[in-house]
């Protein structure tokens, strides 16, 4: 298991003031941030404004210290047991840095790999069956300058899973993929911590590839951790609106009426809409559901229905709501 | 150690034979050649073979052109150390694979190893170009001390390799490469005795060249390869080598780790 | 010809932005020269200097020091010039080299414009070291009140002309740094920079030859040290004006064949 305990990190940042003035300004970019890893589950690190997430992960693969707070790998500290750290946990990051681009596909996996202890045969095999698992197989002998974005972002995963690493920090890593390219990762990402065991954590900006993945969100303002639960739980605990719309061929004063009386009695609001081909599109939010008491009265009213959907609000209407709230 | 050394060396190598350095290459072994032409010119054109008096006391040999011209292959072969080794940890930071490289739980002295083992292959042909060429300008090899000569050749590997772990961490520190290095090639060739003897300097500015591994280096590799001079005779320049070598490691060591840290804060600060 | 001024004008501003906040222009263009003067002063110790050495056939032994100056101060106006089309090939890599080839810019506007601005960030070190020429070197000897002005003119003029020259050059070559080995190195020793060409042998002498610089020195030697008239410098400037006006037909030559192998290619890598 990772634990993350208590961890803060303040960077120092150097402001030059002409010449030879400078000044030295403190920048928190995480506060007192605790959460755990586990095997076999995804976690998901959202921020609201500018939240140190990538620092969270090179703190957690032991690239940057943190000023206070610990971190434990499998009991180990990240700071002092480093070495025994870093065999286990690995990153990807999004974009087209960390492969060096003069080399083959797999001549970079040889290098990482011999960099992480392997060698010989065990290397060889487990280079191939990397390749062959983030599809590269064929490309392996091309150098990675001529690769095109989706395929340098595999290799990617590829290297960062060169160690068979326990636990993997993946950044934004479908940052400027084309979207299949990024749907076929996301599957990627999800077998390798259900039928591979592994503790992931994930950043990514894209919201619905967190709600998506990851068992259980974090969300971070600031460096400061605001919220932490279940994709589903956020969303409900946050008592959002469900918007429930329906779209009917005409709309009498009664109904209207009715309608509006209905909205009111649930302590919601109502909007109709009149829509191009002539219908009306009636939209009604609340905290509870309307479904059926909406169902009835345009039965009573004998009124057809078109078309009905409900729209429950999804993570990313949590992430707004808190960004509207703290003033984003 | 040696397995992250070995990956390094094959790496880098693949790295020369697809996108070779010839820049730097030929660069190196033009200023070397330069310097042999210079040598040549002044000696024979301008000055018609007429030598200072001192020259002889201060060298024991009244062979300038020898002197010259091993000085400029001797500095050709120190800058070109030099520069690949402490470029390596800031090319990485440049083309960004230095994070992939400090992620994993390799030694970063096997990582240098090998970068410094690779290296050796590129600078021991400059070095033998310049001295070829320098051998038709008037470079004398006759009395040569062959082993002790590649001795000291080979130590001075291992002393600039000391110096380019503290430019290493200058240059990640300045977060640039060219003036950080080309200041320091400046200073080296007016103060180290690379084209006329130390002692010509004014006092003050002489013990600058006791600083730099170049000049005891070129010193004891001159009188090996001029005089043929066996190894025992430069051991005072051999020790003032390894005690430069052993201030720089522990330097280039500390420096390179610090910069680590700093240049990872720096680049999500 | 107002249009051009003001291409020129646009140039030089958007380089001085660009470039002279760097520190790099201290060092490249005032420390390091510095110190690789004093080397090249130095350089000579091991020789027989005074009244009676073989130097004195070539140049006075007082005049040493300012013969070196002069050969530094010309090296460090064309060795402006030589970084800043180095600079070049990193515009062509950063893509802004793309913007200007769609613009309907004068090419030459552009390539001299460059040229002339890196020479104005120059300027003030001319100053410097002319003023140091002055008062800490013997041997000055002037051919009139006119002589340093045009000394300052005729490298201005020669040094925009190399440069435009190497930015054509730099721009579409690959590797430009390997360009900059083989023809800023040489110039060190051929040019008459720190030897005089006069003592070289006829090979070294044709090298000599090939460099702008090296006549550029022979004038501004002429013109500082040994007061020589303006007739008598006719031939000199003759020759100097004549291989100024073969690279400026080569750059233009080069330019053109180099935007139509792009047009052609998409690629600006011509060699």
């Amino acid at each position: 298991m990772l634990i993350a305990e208590n961890v803060r990190k303040v960077y120092r940042v150097k402001e030059k003031k002409g010449w030879f003035r400078q000044q030295w300004t403190e920048v928190e970019a995480v506060a007192d941030l605790s959460f755990r890893m586990v095997p076999g589950k995804i976690i998901g690190l959202l921020g609201i404004n500018g939240a140190g997430k990538t620092t969270t992960i090179k703190m957690c693969s032991t690239l940057l210290t943190p000023t206070s707070g610990t971190i434990t790998v499998d009991g180990y500290d990240a700071v002092k047991d480093d070495r025994f750290v870093k065999a286990k946990v690995n990153m990807i990051a999004g974009g087209e840095r960390m492969l060096y681009w003069r080399l083959t596909g797999r001549e970079n996996l040889q290098y990482f790999g011999s960099l992480y202890g392997l060698q010989g045969q065990a290397l060889r095999d487990r280079i191939d069956s990397l390749l062959l698992q983030v599809g590269l197989y064929e490309a392996a002998n091309t150098p990675v300058e001529r690769y095109s974005k989706g395929m340098k972002q595999r290799l990617q995963i590829a290297r960062g899973l060169i160690n068979d690493p326990h636990y993997l920090f993946l950044d934004e890593p479908t940052l400027g993929l084309d979207a299949p390219i990024a749907r076929q990762l996301r599957k990627h990402v999800s077998e390798l911590a259900s039928q591979h065991g592994k503790a992931i954590l994930l950043t990514s900006h894209y919201i619905h590839e967190v709600e998506e993945l990851c068992d259980e969100v974090y969300i971070i303002d600031k460096g400061r951790l605001v919220a932490h639960d279940t994709p589903e739980h956020l969303t409900k605990s946050l008592h959002l609106d469900t918007a429930l719309q329906v779209v009917i061929p005409s709309l009498s004063d009664s109904l209207d009426y009715d309608l509006r009386q209905l909205a009111l009695d649930y302590g919601g609001s109502r909007e109709i809409a009149e829509t191009d081909e002539q219908t009306w599109e009636v939209t009604l939010r609340g905290k509870t559901d309307m479904t059926t008491p909406l169902l009835s009265l345009l039965a009573a009213h004998q009124s057809p229905v078109l078309r009905l959907s409900t729209q429950q609000p999804s993570l990313e209407d949590v992430i707004l709501h808190m960004a509207d709230r703290r003033g984003a | 150690m040696f397995h992250v050394a070995k990956a390094t060396f094959i790496r880098n190598t693949r790295v020369m034979i697809r996108a070779y350095p010839w820049s730097f290459v030929i660069g190196h072994i033009f200023s070397g050649v330069y310097t042999v032409l210079f040598a040549f010119f002044a000696y024979h054109y301008v000055f018609a073979g007429q030598l200072d008096e001192n020259f002889a006391h201060f060298t024991d040999s009244s062979d300038y052109l020898s002197y010259a011209i091993l000085g400029g292959a001797f500095y050709a072969f120190a800058v070109s150390t030099l520069m690949n080794v402490s470029r390596s940890l800031i090319t990485e930071l440049r083309e960004g694979t230095l994070e992939a490289v400090l992620l994993t739980p390799s030694l970063r002295r096997g990582y240098f190893l090998g970068n410094v083992a690779q290296q050796l292959m590129r600078t021991l042909f400059e070095f033998s170009v310049i001295v070829f060429v320098g051998a038709l300008f008037g470079l004398t090899l006759s009395h040569t001390n062959v082993w002790s000569a590649v001795l000291v050749w080979i130590l001075s590997t291992g002393a600039f390799f000391c110096q380019a772990l503290v430019l290493g961490s200058l240059m990640l520190w300045f977060r640039d490469t060219y003036i950080t290095q080309n200041t320091l090639f400046a200073v080296m060739a007016f103060v180290s005795g690379v084209t006329f003897p130390i002692p010509y300097l004014p006092e003050w500015l002489q013990p600058l060249g006791l600083i730099m591994p170049l000049a005891p280096a070129l010193d004891a590799f001159r009188q090996c390869v001029i005089q043929g001079a066996p190894l025992h005779a430069v051991s005072p320049q051999l020790f003032h080598m390894a005690a430069l070598s052993l201030v720089y490691l522990v330097i280039g060591v500390w420096g390179i780790r610090k910069m680590e840290k700093r240049v990872m804060e720096s680049i999500f600060g | 010809m107002k249009q051009l001024g003001s291409l020129l004008l646009a140039e030089i501003i958007k380089e001085h932005r660009h470039s002279f906040h760097s520190k790099m222009i201290y060092f490249s263009l005032l420390v390091w020269p510095v110190i690789n003067f004093v080397t090249a002063y130095y350089s000579f110790a091991p020789f027989r200097m005074g009244a009676d050495s073989p130097l004195a056939r070539f140049i006075s032994y007082e005049q040493l020091p300012l013969f070196l100056l002069t050969g530094y101060l010309g090296y460090i106006f064309y060795w402006c010039l030589v970084q800043s089309s180095w600079q070049m090939s990193f515009e062509r890599q950063a893509g802004t080299m793309e913007m200007i080839f769609i613009s309907p810019v004068n090419r030459f506007a552009f390539l001299y414009g460059r040229s002339l601005s890196s020479l104005i960030e120059g300027v003030w070190l001319f100053f410097c070291f002319a003023l140091l020429a002055l008062f800490f070197v013997d041997g000055i000897q002037l051919s009139g009140w006119w002589a340093p002005p045009l000394a300052f003119l005729i490298l201005l003029v020669s040094a925009i002309v190399w440069g435009g020259f190497l930015c054509v050059l730099f721009l579409f070559s690959r590797d430009a740094s390997f360009l900059y080995t083989v023809l800023d190195e040489p110039m060190l020793i051929f040019s008459g920079v720190r030897l005089p060409p006069m003592a070289f042998p006829v090979w070294a002498k044709v090298i000599s030859f090939c460099f702008p610089l090296t006549y550029a020195l022979q004038l501004i030697r002429e013109l500082l040290m040994e007061g020589a008239s303006l007739q008598a410098m006719l031939p000199s400037m003759g020759l100097l004006a004549a291989v100024l006006l073969v690279l400026v037909t080569a750059t233009v030559v080069l330019l053109r064949q180099a935007e139509k192998h792009m047009k052609k290619t998409g690629n600006m890598v011509m060699y």
